[in-house]
């Protein structure tokens, strides 16, 4: 069963006398199932970033239609959609955005305390949540007293206590060094295998050869995508790696 | 080429952050405006001209230092403001090759643009205001000015020389800073990652308990001369008191509340809350500053303004009749001798001449004395206590008049008789005479039979800082005549003044035009008086109501224009304290305000949010500001007890009044730069689309 469907989304930006029409999406479909692990290859300027925002419902496409578990993005109201967003979709940043002025924990629980819960009740989320992800004895601290790979793992552990349907990742492991990143991928790895979807938006390779199926993006269209299957991480990353080569050369696949 | 363009540098340094420079730039010419209108008042031949000009020009000159000595602080706020917002461009033309060097020489013509641009546009604001308040000025002394323009170059000259040294000592102060930090420090130091502040429960107490002490004070005072004394100390408590509770207290507050888990886990205070504890932070000093700056601006322009409206009341108590006699007597047999009785006829003879009439006649005798009554019995002052400067010296003193009850009676209208042992009592300044009886000295007790509420006023009482007491007594020339001994004293203290001073006053209206009455008082003075004090070896102190005029206008003018002048300096001020905090809060909310919105907050929960932080910080000083009023008001009073203007409706009145000018005031600049705070804040998404 698929939890998020894209069909026909276009996206053209005016410039504002009308007088420009800068298509940044033609027309993208695909699915993703409940339980996927998909990643969305691109340069900049190819349209991940659109297509990332309005799944997020932080924009709205010109046409076509995105719908998250059986729900129209386009039928909700403008008022219920910070909600929405709340309530369905996790999400991890490039930059971390948290907010320095908040512990790591009241980062965390911010979604929940939005969301009305109690505090018992997000205690109850918060300590399994956190010693799996590996930041339950630093969440006290202060995000401007922890390494980057740190601050990105209580942004993931934002995007999940409130449970949703769907993490969308922009670019998640673009500010940390290697070592972070390789423990970043692998983390979502065991999150996915516990059953959590993952979309994620990025242009390294080796983000995208943790995924399970990775989709490639061009000037607005979907233009490849690759399974898993029985690939090792190795293997995927040198077919992706091939078909990045043959999108800048132009050639076939 | 290459000095055009630092000149340029600087030019454009300025241009690219307008919303920094012009309130800077406005503050400066505001600044250098009121400097030279000050000045100029103070030192222009025109003021010093007209009756009561030289007591004004006193006035302003003392003005002038305070001014001064203000734009010197406010200027370096002002200026540490705009440095810590630059500083990132410094560091990147740093990093971008110029040195250390060549940043000094921009900054050097930045200080020059601002400094000719604003001494420019000041001056000469300067000098088409300055003629407004010459003509406000001459309206208070009531005289009327000529409409010519005049430049006093003497104050051009004083007011370029104190902002030079101020901008030399703005751009000494940036350079240091520049010169002390490295480039990447520069670059960075508008993000430095910042500790959360740490509740301090010390302080946060110490402040309260300070603020309780000074209130406490405030209010429990009830004699003049402690008044007085306390004061400074009361108001260097208040100071204190709300710099620790702004900084430290509020904090802690937040703290507290961020501790108690199930309030604080909640939507509508999660964020408010973690985001009050920084905003208090960072500008607890600024807010504390303020609120002071409210607080003095209302408390010198409310009492000043209160001295001026009660100005004809305070001159009618302390001179009573248009002419007013002050006869100092040398033994309690003058009182009702020939020479006295020949006295008044010369007068009455003298005003007939002139062709006016004499009414409203005050004649009454006192003999007095300065002392403290302990356990109903009035003993006199001795030499220490006289001369004590210790606060609470004073506390149990009172001015102390005894009157026959005839002459109270003739001037009150009213009947009353008294049997042997009996007094009437008039107590001032709603003081309270707690005993039954009174005794002088080791005399007997008198039944008080009846505390009255009004009597005569007379000069003396009024110029005392101590309340006075009347006894109004059946046999009063007989125990004037014993009342050094009945105290137990010598006729003359060791300084060598009376112990007991007897007093005759006559006092009388005159139905003349004010001319008439200026020529009478002085021939009164130079004609009748010299015979009668040679012929009685008393002294006379004549005093003529209309005369005084002048003077009182002067002073208690002088204090209102002064009051006005500088409320709207420290109004200024305020405004532009207001006006940065307000932007720089909205460059930092920037950012948060965006990731709030990605987390899943609505746009309207985030206004909320922002928009209660926003009004408690705003409206916190203002309010304590009326808080610490309303405690110093009964302080208040009882200074301005000591101008004779003890009308304590019209000083209500004044106050709520300018309270509420004020805080109109202050609703306006708050939706003034509430705009540009939200424009700030709202600006990085537009931006992005």
């Amino acid at each position: 069963m698929s939890i998020l469907e894209v069909s026909g989304l276009k996206k053209t930006y005016v410039t504002p006398l009308g007088a420009n029409r800068v298509p940044a999406l033609k027309n993208v479909n695909f699915s993703v199932e409940k339980g996927e692990y998909v990643a969305i290859m691109g340069e900049s300027g190819s349209g991940k970033t659109t297509l990332l925002n309005i799944l997020a419902a932080l924009d709205k496409p010109t046409g076509g239609q995105v719908i998250l578990d059986g729900r129209d993005l386009a039928g909700i109201r403008d008022a219920e959609i910070s909600a929405f967003r709340r309530d369905n979709l996790g999400f991890v940043f490039q930059d971390f955005n948290l907010l320095d002025t908040f512990s790591l924990e009241d980062n965390i629980c911010l979604p929940l305390v939005l969301a009305g819960k109690t505090y018992q009740e997000m205690t109850r989320r918060l300590t399994p949540l956190a010693d799996r992800l590996g930041i339950g004895d630093i969440l006290k601290k202060y995000p401007y007293e922890v390494s980057g790979g740190q601050k990105q793992r209580a942004a993931v552990a934002r995007a999940l206590i409130t449970g949703p349907k769907l993490v969308l990742a922009d670019e998640p492991t673009g500010a940390l060094d290697s070592r972070a990143t390789d423990e970043l991928l692998t983390l979502f790895g065991q999150i996915n295998e516990s059953g959590q979807t993952i979309l994620m938006v990025t242009h390294s390779v080796k983000a995208a050869s943790h995924a399970g199926r990775v989709l490639f993006i061009k000037d607005g269209e979907l233009f490849h995508q690759i399974y898993r299957g029985t690939m090792t991480n190795e293997q995927l990353y040198q077919k992706i790696s091939d078909a990045l080569t043959m999108l800048a050369t132009g050639g076939e696949l | 080429m290459r000095k055009g363009i630092y000149r340029r540098l600087a030019r454009m340094g300025i241009q690219k952050n307008k919303k920094l420079y012009t309130p800077s730039i406005l503050t400066c010419i505001g600044m250098t405006m009121m400097f030279y209108i000050i000045l100029f008042l103070s030192i222009s031949p025109a003021v010093r001209g007209i009756a009561g000009g030289d007591t004004m020009q006193l006035i302003l000159r003392l003005g002038c230092y305070v001014m001064g000595f203000f734009a010197l602080i406010f200027l370096f706020y002002t200026n540490s403001f705009l440095m810590r917002r630059r500083k990132k461009e410094f560091g990147l033309y740093n990093i971008l090759g110029m040195g250390k060097k060549n940043l000094a020489v921009v900054m050097f013509w930045e200080t020059v643009y601002v400094a000719i641009l604003s001494l420019g546009a000041g001056l000469l604001a300067g000098m088409l205001l300055s003629k407004l308040a010459e003509l406000c000025m001459f309206r208070i002394l009531g005289e009327t000015a000529s409409f010519t323009l005049s430049v006093e170059w003497g104050a051009v000259r004083g007011t370029l020389l104190l902002f030079a040294v101020i901008f030399l000592l703005l751009l000494a102060n940036s350079l240091r800073q520049i010169q002390l930090q490295n480039p990447i420090a520069l670059l960075h130091s508008e993000n430095v990652g910042e500790k959360p502040p740490k509740a301090n429960w010390l302080f946060a107490v110490l402040g309260a308990v300070l603020l309780a002490a000074a209130y406490y004070i405030a209010v429990t005072i009830d004699d003049t001369v402690t008044a007085l004394f306390v004061f400074f100390g009361a108001v260097i408590l208040v100071i204190l008191a709300t710099y620790l509770l702004f900084i430290a207290g509020s904090v802690t507050i937040c703290r507290f509340l961020q501790k108690r888990k199930n309030y604080y886990y909640k939507t509508s205070h999660f964020v408010s809350v973690s985001s009050m504890v920084y905003r208090m932070k960072r500008n607890g000093a600024g807010l504390a500053s303020i609120c002071i700056l409210c607080t003095m601006v209302l408390v010198m322009v409310s009492s000043t303004v209160c001295l001026y409206v009660g100005a004809e009341d305070s001159l009618r108590t302390r001179y009573p009749r248009h002419v007013n006699l002050d006869v100092t007597l040398e033994e309690p047999a003058q009182f009702y001798s020939d020479e006295v009785q020949e006295l008044r006829s010369e007068t009455a003879a003298l005003v007939s001449q002139e062709g006016a009439e004499l009414y409203n006649v005050l004649d009454y005798r006192v003999a007095g004395f300065a002392g403290f009554v302990t356990d109903g019995r009035a003993w006199t002052m001795d030499e220490s206590a006289y001369n004590s400067t210790e606060p609470g010296a004073y506390a149990d003193a009172w001015q102390i008049f005894l009157v026959s009850v005839e002459d109270y009676n003739r001037l009150m209208g009213k009947d009353e008789t008294l049997n042997e042992g009996e007094v009437l009592l008039y107590t001032t300044r709603g003081e309270n005479y707690p005993e039954d009886t009174i005794a002088i000295g080791s005399g007997e007790p008198y039944t008080i039979k009846e505390e009255v509420d009004d009597f005569a006023d007379n000069g003396i009482d009024s110029m005392q800082i101590i309340p006075s007491l009347y006894i109004f007594v059946p046999n009063f020339e007989e125990l004037a005549g014993q009342l050094t001994e009945l105290l137990g004293v010598g006729e003359k203290t060791a300084a060598g003044t009376d112990v007991v001073s007897l007093h005759w006053f006559y006092g009388f209206d005159l139905s003349c035009d004010q001319q008439t009455q200026v020529d009478i008082t002085m021939a009164i003075e130079d004609e009748v008086l010299p015979a009668y004090e040679s012929r009685t070896g008393c002294s006379v102190l004549c005093e003529g109501a209309l005369m005084k005029r002048t003077d009182y206008y002067a002073l208690y003018g002088g204090l209102f224009f002064l009051g006005v002048l500088l409320g709207i300096v420290f109004l200024l001020a305020a405004v532009l304290i207001i006006y940065y905090k307000q932007i720089s809060e909205g460059y930092e909310d920037q950012s948060r305000f965006d990731i709030m919105q990605k987390v899943g907050m609505t746009r309207r929960e985030i206004w909320k949010s922002v928009n209660s932080q926003v009004l408690t910080v705003f409206f916190l000083p203002v309010l304590t500001a009326g808080l610490h009023l309303a405690f110093a008001f009964p302080l208040i009073s009882k200074m301005l007890a000591l101008f004779n203007a003890v009308n304590t409706r019209l000083l209500i009145l004044t106050t709520a009044i300018c309270y509420l000018v004020f805080v109109l005031f202050y609703v306006v600049i708050y939706r003034v730069t509430s705009r540009a705070y939200y424009s700030i804040v709202s600006g990085s998404r537009e931006e992005r689309g």
